[in-house]
């Protein structure tokens, strides 16, 4: 009970503390709205009769991933700026629940990045989002949720130990963006880079996700394809646990919990 | 008395790299074999200079960074490995401006930090209300810290260091910054805290305030231990001489020779001052000059005149530069 009031008022906190940045709001709100403009323009004449979906989802994924980097991985530089971090790392609330309880709150805001690009494809473009499989929609959904909350707290515990951290997120965001086929499908990437992507959870929670609004899928590939996220998913799991240990002896040999 | 710290022969180096194409690694010594105790109910002070290795035993002693060797124990524990058996019993204040929220308001950032010390609400609140009058901060309590004075700031993170209860408090410099009033409140709480029976160490570079507060005192310079002792059993390791400072119009270098050679006096020291010629005089601690002094001055003008007894400022400078 104790441990999930540190989640919950790290969340609420977390959502309080992003949502007044201007950067995350840029990331939250701007960010989507462009790239739903940007992609609709782009799949115009793909000759996809629903490339309206593959719209919204790329722009809310895109929305969702910058979310996540600059502030899920933002937030251990920004705290360490605060000095607040030294003091979250010594309270004896664990520290993995304070982490988590922030990336939670994160993800869970930067899901209104999806309802920002429906609301614009919607508005300019009188666009429908459309998905037949409502279920398989729905745990794709949720499933892309929770891997990219994996992803987030596998980078924000790496991040811990650099002082580098804006650096590193200005590195991956946009070659997550495209080795992960947020836009692209990663079939069309080469083979070598294909073999990064489906190392990474969120290729498949976008995969599955594509599936759940292309129509008719059959249940075993779906369900094939949810596997695969589960495995992926698990085997991140098991590195961010491994890692902690790691990690939570590092930071203290290192001192890299503060600026100096 | 009851040990509360105990650290024997504690190391901490920090490995530092440099260059791009050829890595060169310098490895600096932090803290270099320090050992002491801090007793149940103690204040108990580190003094140095910036980089003397101060702030990093405290960062040991709050489990935020892991000894290279030796023993470092809060409360019978060791803080790397055992950490999770006594975070709840202490807690630190930096001074500055850093360690609250500043987009949150005080009661907001004090409700947060009392759950990650696991507190319950009516505890919490009822401690969080405690605190906020302490630090003279009732009336802000839900205002946003961004608007805060630095001084609010750092009364806020006062609060926050008190608000688990706890038994040991580290406070590195925790009035640096602060303006004299509310230098004059913290030092307050320090004061009441040891009536509560609490421990507190503290780090600061304002000697008054180390000599008015600290039970005993530690003096480190480059990460060696250079004296222990309460403030008095310091000066008696300097004792022996006092100091006369004369301030004088003007003055002959004979007056100064006739001054050097008096019985008891060690040195006489001549400076000039916007407001004339200073004399410093030293001489032997249980020795009655004044008078002589006074004589040898006849028919000058002396525009002031001080007899200084040792203070904890000249021990430390003494002590520090001895260990150069």
């Amino acid at each position: 009970m104790k441990n999930l009031k540190v989640l919950w008022t790290t969340m609420t906190l977390q959502m309080k503390n992003s949502f007044v940045r201007p950067m995350f709001r840029f990331c939250l709100l701007a960010n989507p709205l462009v790239n739903t403009i940007l992609l609709y323009e782009m799949f115009i004449n793909s000759g996809q009769i629903n490339f309206i979906n593959y719209v919204i989802l790329g722009a809310g994924l895109m929305g969702i991933w910058s979310c996540i980097c600059f502030s899920s991985a933002g937030d251990i530089n920004r705290e360490r700026w605060y000095g607040t971090l030294s003091i979250i790392y010594t309270a004896p609330a664990d520290f993995r629940l304070v982490i988590i309880g922030k990336i939670l709150g994160n993800t869970i805001l930067s899901l209104i990045t999806f309802a920002v690009s429906f609301a614009a494809a919607r508005l300019f473009f009188k666009g429908n989002f459309y998905a037949p499989q409502a279920y398989q929609f729905l745990i794709s959904f949720i499933s892309m949720i929770l891997s990219f909350a994996v992803i987030a707290i596998f980078l924000a515990y790496l991040l811990t130990l650099s002082r580098k951290t804006t650096l590193y997120m200005n590195l991956i965001e946009y070659p997550v963006i495209l080795v992960c086929g947020f836009v692209f499908p990663v079939d069309i990437l080469p083979n070598w880079v294909q073999k990064i992507s489906f190392s990474l959870p969120p290729t498949w929670a976008v995969k599955l996700l594509r599936m759940s609004v292309a129509g008719e899928v059959e249940a075993s590939i779906f369900l094939d394809t949810f596997y695969k996220l589960v495995f992926i998913t698990g085997i991140y799991v098991i590195i961010v646990i491994l890692l902690y240990k790691i990690i939570n002896k590092q930071v203290r040999k290192l001192g890299t919990l503060e600026m100096q | 008395m009851q040990n509360l710290i105990e650290l024997k022969d504690l190391k901490r180096e920090f490995v530092i790299t440099k260059g791009w194409i050829k890595r060169k690694k310098e490895i600096v010594k932090a803290v270099d074999g320090i050992s002491f105790e801090v007793k149940k109910g103690e204040i108990f002070g580190l003094l140095g200079q910036n980089g003397a290795g101060k702030t990093t035993i405290i960062k040991m002693l709050i489990t935020l960074l892991a000894p290279s060797s030796g023993t470092c124990k809060v409360l019978g524990y060791n803080t790397y490995g055992e950490e999770k058996e006594f975070r709840d019993k202490i807690n630190f204040i930096f001074g500055g401006e850093m360690g609250v929220y500043k987009r949150l308001s005080a009661r907001d950032n004090l409700k947060y930090f009392a759950n990650l010390y696991y507190m319950d609400e009516a505890k919490a609140n009822k401690q969080i209300d405690k605190l906020l009058e302490l630090v003279d901060l009732k009336n802000k309590a839900d205002v946003l810290v961004e608007t805060f004075s630095k001084g609010m700031v750092q009364r806020l993170q006062i609060a926050r260091g008190l608000i688990n209860d706890p038994e040991i408090i580290f406070m590195d410099e925790p009035t640096i910054g602060l303006d004299p009033l509310g230098a004059k409140i913290l030092r307050n709480i320090i004061r009441k805290l040891k009536t509560d029976g609490k421990t507190i160490m503290l780090t600061t570079h304002y000697l008054y305030e180390a000599d008015e507060l600290c039970d005993r005192i530690a003096i480190i310079n480059n990460g060696h231990l250079v004296a222990l002792g309460t403030p008095q059993e310091l000066r008696n390791i300097i004792s022996g001489m006092n100091t006369i400072e004369i301030v004088l119009e003007k003055v002959t270098n004979e007056t100064i020779d006739v001054i050097e050679k008096l019985e008891s006096v060690r040195s006489v020291e001549k400076a000039d001052t916007d407001k004339g010629i200073k004399l410093i005089i030293k001489y032997l601690e249980d020795a009655d000059i004044s008078g002589n002094i006074l004589n040898s001055l006849s028919g000058l003008k002396i525009l002031s005149f001080n007899q200084k007894e040792l203070t904890l400022e000249d021990v430390y400078i003494k002590l520090v530069e001895a260990s150069r």
